[in-house]
């Protein structure tokens, strides 16, 4: 078995009273686009900067390919690249030397991937950092950690601030980094670019990984939704297990079958039925089941 | 109004402990010059030996410009509170005004200011009135420190007012100078540039011969005519008052039609790209600093240059005893010759280059502040590398202006034929930089462990540390408590001979901080601002 990209066993981080992750436990294997879904505050940035070394695990312990993140974090970062989620930058650099500097420190750097990158982001590089708008600073920073065509891209957030173009182009870059056999951890909250890119997707809340796996695996534990409309009036339809009926109006109800959906269908066949949808659940549906709405306890 | 009242309290918040920092400088100077006078000169013959020697020294009116009754102790401590605290003040106000004018642009912060109903009169008043209030707050400290020292209250509360005065002037400059940089650092560079100007006129109006009238042409010289203690005329208040509500309104009037977040001066944001000093955390330090580093030359320069031009001023025959009992307290040595003379102030770029050291641990900490240092962190770069680079660049920088003091400050001495040779005073700079590099280790220590903290702490070392040196001895502080301070161990160089012993313990407590700040930063979380 091939060394995880990033593996973690019971790691944790206190500040001061809070518990920013709670023992969380993760494997994302080399190749892997790895979502990272929660709300802000959930801890993302936190396990982003435990698995960089910049902040130092109250418990458990990270490795990225095998190298301990906190001890071992030089020689682990030769094998990564990192976007921020809140781009600073240095204010009286332009975007070129930026990209210059931060490739220097790093080592590796495609210059014609950078160049290609720079075309297709449209960065205007010779423009001071202090000048570019927030999402311009992040074209710039992740113009730098593509460039690198690391073994592992950590990306928190990386598309806040850009425009749907760009967006465009980040997604089609990342799917570039898949295809070479980059690993990607995307930290996001974005739930359509997660559902476009990602293979597996965990779930943060309050510091804890409430859920992980393949979306058809998340689709799995949720039930099928079928939006049934009869000809006439609804008719009496019986309760059957696992099978929650709700009334929509006079002609129409809703179905969400856990289980088969056999007996459901037996049923439904009795009766003049006009119309009838049945779809799974989307990723937002699964993410919202984690959380009521309004940041509290899960539905159960 | 509410609006209005928000960012008033905003500011006034955010400038706390600057403020508080100024005031307790204020109120040492006001009561120890008061105290100390009075227990050195405690007769009338002693005090007019003092004024027929000292007052008359230009280089001593290099610092406190020019005195016009040193036979009280109102009058003495108004020469010396009035004279460095106004310059102070004056600092101060530029700082003050540029923080709530300026980096709040620098920031995208005023956007969100004025999106709420407030106008941008009002929002400009509202800061502005933080500022005034903390000048209220300096003036209180300062005026109760010298009714302490038993000084008559309607003269403390003059000698106060006059100390602060100037400070409605710079905030006008700054104001202004707020309205035509497009950042922070421009607006600082035009506002300490006219500060500069200020004070050199003043300077040439009290020590060369005959350029009295050049007085009128600083607002440093209108405080002068003030006279606290001396025969008071408050008419050049109303001078003060008249240019700094022009300065005022005229900021106010460009701030309510420009754009915000530019100034009049156009930014230069398009450049083609110069990849020199970008191979490493440490070079590109060296590239962000360097147009500070050449700041800090340019000033330590000027000074040695003048320092070393003063350096035969002092002579046996115009020097009391009592006061060459006060002098060899701060420099462990006779003054009345050029090489005893320069070891006197060299002291002052002891302080000058310790302040520097904490400059550097505070560019350090705003790297981690602002979050870039995550970025770098992220690379494969280690602490150890990046903290080492910042604290060589600190360390060469430190070395390379106090061999700037040393060797301007032999041409200064050199047009006087003072006779002091050029090693000589490359030793006094060397000289200088035990002191200066125990701070920076105790400052790197501080960013170690108490991130957020240190560059508060850093400066205050080193500003207690010479309060202590400067007002321990005048207020009779016991010796181990004088001895704590490292300004008490410098040897007065090129008068007094090298304190190897001295010198090497300083180097160590600072290798033993800087080696305990490497250790304790290897081990924490990155802190943002």
């Amino acid at each position: 078995m091939q060394t995880p990209a990033i593996h973690t066993e019971g790691l944790s981080k206190r500040y001061g009273s809070t518990l920013a992750l709670d023992s969380l436990d993760l494997a994302v294997e080399p190749g892997e686009v790895y979502g990272y879904l929660g709300p802000n505050g959930a801890g993302k940035t936190t396990t982003i900067r435990l698995l960089l070394g910049l902040h130092r695990a109250t418990a458990g312990r990270a490795e990225l390919f095998g190298r301990d993140a906190w001890s071992d974090a030089v020689a682990a970062h030769r094998r990564v690249a990192y976007v921020a989620g809140e781009p600073t930058l240095w204010p009286g650099l332009t975007g070129a030397e930026t990209l210059a500097y931060l490739a220097n420190l790093h080592g590796t750097t495609d210059a014609a991937y950078r160049d290609e990158l720079v075309e297709r982001f449209r960065l205007d590089a010779p423009k001071k950092v202090r000048a570019l708008s927030k999402g311009n600073r992040q074209k710039v920073q992740l113009v730098a950690a593509l460039a690198t065509r690391a073994d592992l891209l950590v990306l928190d957030e990386p598309t806040t601030g850009l425009d749907p173009l760009m967006e465009q182009v980040f997604r089609e870059a990342v799917l570039e980094a898949k295809q070479r056999g980059q690993t990607v951890f995307l930290s996001s909250h974005i739930l359509s670019e997660v559902e476009a890119l990602c293979d597996r997707v965990g779930i943060l809340r309050e510091g804890r990984l409430v859920d992980q796996g393949t979306l058809a695996e998340l689709r799995h534990l949720s039930a099928h939704t079928l939006d049934v409309t009869f000809a006439g009036p609804r008719p009496q339809i019986p309760e059957l297990p696992g099978i929650h009926a709700s009334i929509v109006d006079g002609s129409s109800m809703r179905f969400e079958v856990a289980g088969e959906l056999t007996a459901l269908l037996a049923e439904l066949a009795k009766h003049d039925v006009t119309s009838l949808t049945s779809r799974q659940p989307s990723l937002e549906e699964i993410f919202l089941h984690h959380y009521d709405g309004s940041g509290g306890a899960p539905v159960a | 109004m509410r609006a209005a009242g928000a960012i008033f309290r905003r500011a006034l918040v955010d400038g706390k402990v600057v403020t508080a920092s100024f005031a307790v400088v204020f109120a040492a100077m006001g009561f120890a010059n008061a105290v100390g006078y009075r227990r050195t000169y405690p007769t009338t013959r002693e005090r007019l030996e003092l004024a027929r020697t000292f007052g008359l020294n230009k280089a001593v009116q290099l610092f406190y410009g020019r005195p016009h009754d040193l036979l009280t102790v109102g009058g003495y401590a108004g020469w010396r509170l009035a004279g460095f605290g106004s310059i102070l003040a004056s600092a101060w106000a530029v700082f003050a005004v540029v923080r709530v004018l300026r980096a709040e642009e620098d920031h995208d912060r005023q956007d969100l200011v004025l999106a709420n109903p407030v106008s941008r009169r009002h929002a400009y008043a509202a800061a502005l009135a933080a500022v005034a209030a903390a000048a209220v707050i300096l003036w209180l400290v300062a005026m109760l420190a010298l009714v302490a020292a038993s000084l008559p209250v309607g003269g403390s509360a003059y000698l106060a007012l006059v100390t602060i005065s100037p400070a409605a002037v710079f905030a006008g400059v700054a104001a202004v100078a707020s309205q035509i940089g497009a950042t922070r650092r421009v607006a600082l560079q035009l506002s300490l540039g006219v500060l500069g100007v200020a004070y050199l006129l003043r300077v040439v109006a009290d020590i060369a011969g005959g350029a009295g009238a050049v007085r009128w042409a600083t607002p440093l010289g209108w405080v002068e005519e003030l006279r606290p203690f001396a025969q008071p005329n408050p008419a050049p208040l109303l001078l003060l008052g008249l240019a700094a509500a022009v300065l005022l309104v005229v900021a106010g009037a460009i701030v309510t039609r420009r754009d915000i977040g530019n100034g009049l001066l156009p930014a230069h944001d398009t450049a083609p790209p110069r990849l020199g000093l970008l191979r490493s955390p440490g070079t590109e330090a060296l590239r962000a600093e360097r147009g500070s580093l050449a700041a800090w030359a340019l000033g330590i320069g000027t000074f040695a240059v003048t320092v070393g031009v003063l350096s035969t001023a002092f002579s046996k025959a115009n020097i009391s005893t009592a006061l060459e009992h006060e002098l060899r307290k701060l420099g462990g040595t006779s003054i009345v010759t050029p090489a005893g003379a320069l070891g006197f102030y060299f002291v002052f770029f002891v302080l000058l280059l310790s302040l520097f050291a904490c400059s550097q641990v505070a560019s350090a900490r705003r790297e981690e502040a602002d979050q870039r240092l995550e970025l770098l962190l992220a690379l494969p770069v280690g602490r150890a590398r990046w903290l080492g680079g910042r604290v060589v660049l600190a360390t060469l920088a430190t070395a390379a202006l106090a061999m700037v003091a040393g060797v301007l400050a032999w041409i200064g001495a050199a047009i006087e034929h003072a006779g002091v040779s050029l090693p000589r005073l490359i030793g006094a700079g060397a000289n200088t930089l035990p002191a200066a590099l125990c701070f920076l280790g105790l400052g790197l220590l501080a960013f170690g462990l108490a991130p957020r903290a240190s560059v508060g702490i850093a400066y205050g070392l080193v500003v207690g540390a010479f309060l202590l040196q400067l007002f321990g001895a005048l207020v009779g502080a016991p010796g181990w408590v004088l001895d704590l301070s490292p300004f008490s161990h410098v040897a007065a160089v090129p008068g007094a001979p090298f304190r190897a012993g001295a010198a090497a313990v300083m180097v160590a407590v600072g290798l033993a901080a800087a080696a305990l700040a490497f250790a304790s930063f290897a081990r924490r979380d990155l802190y943002a601002g």
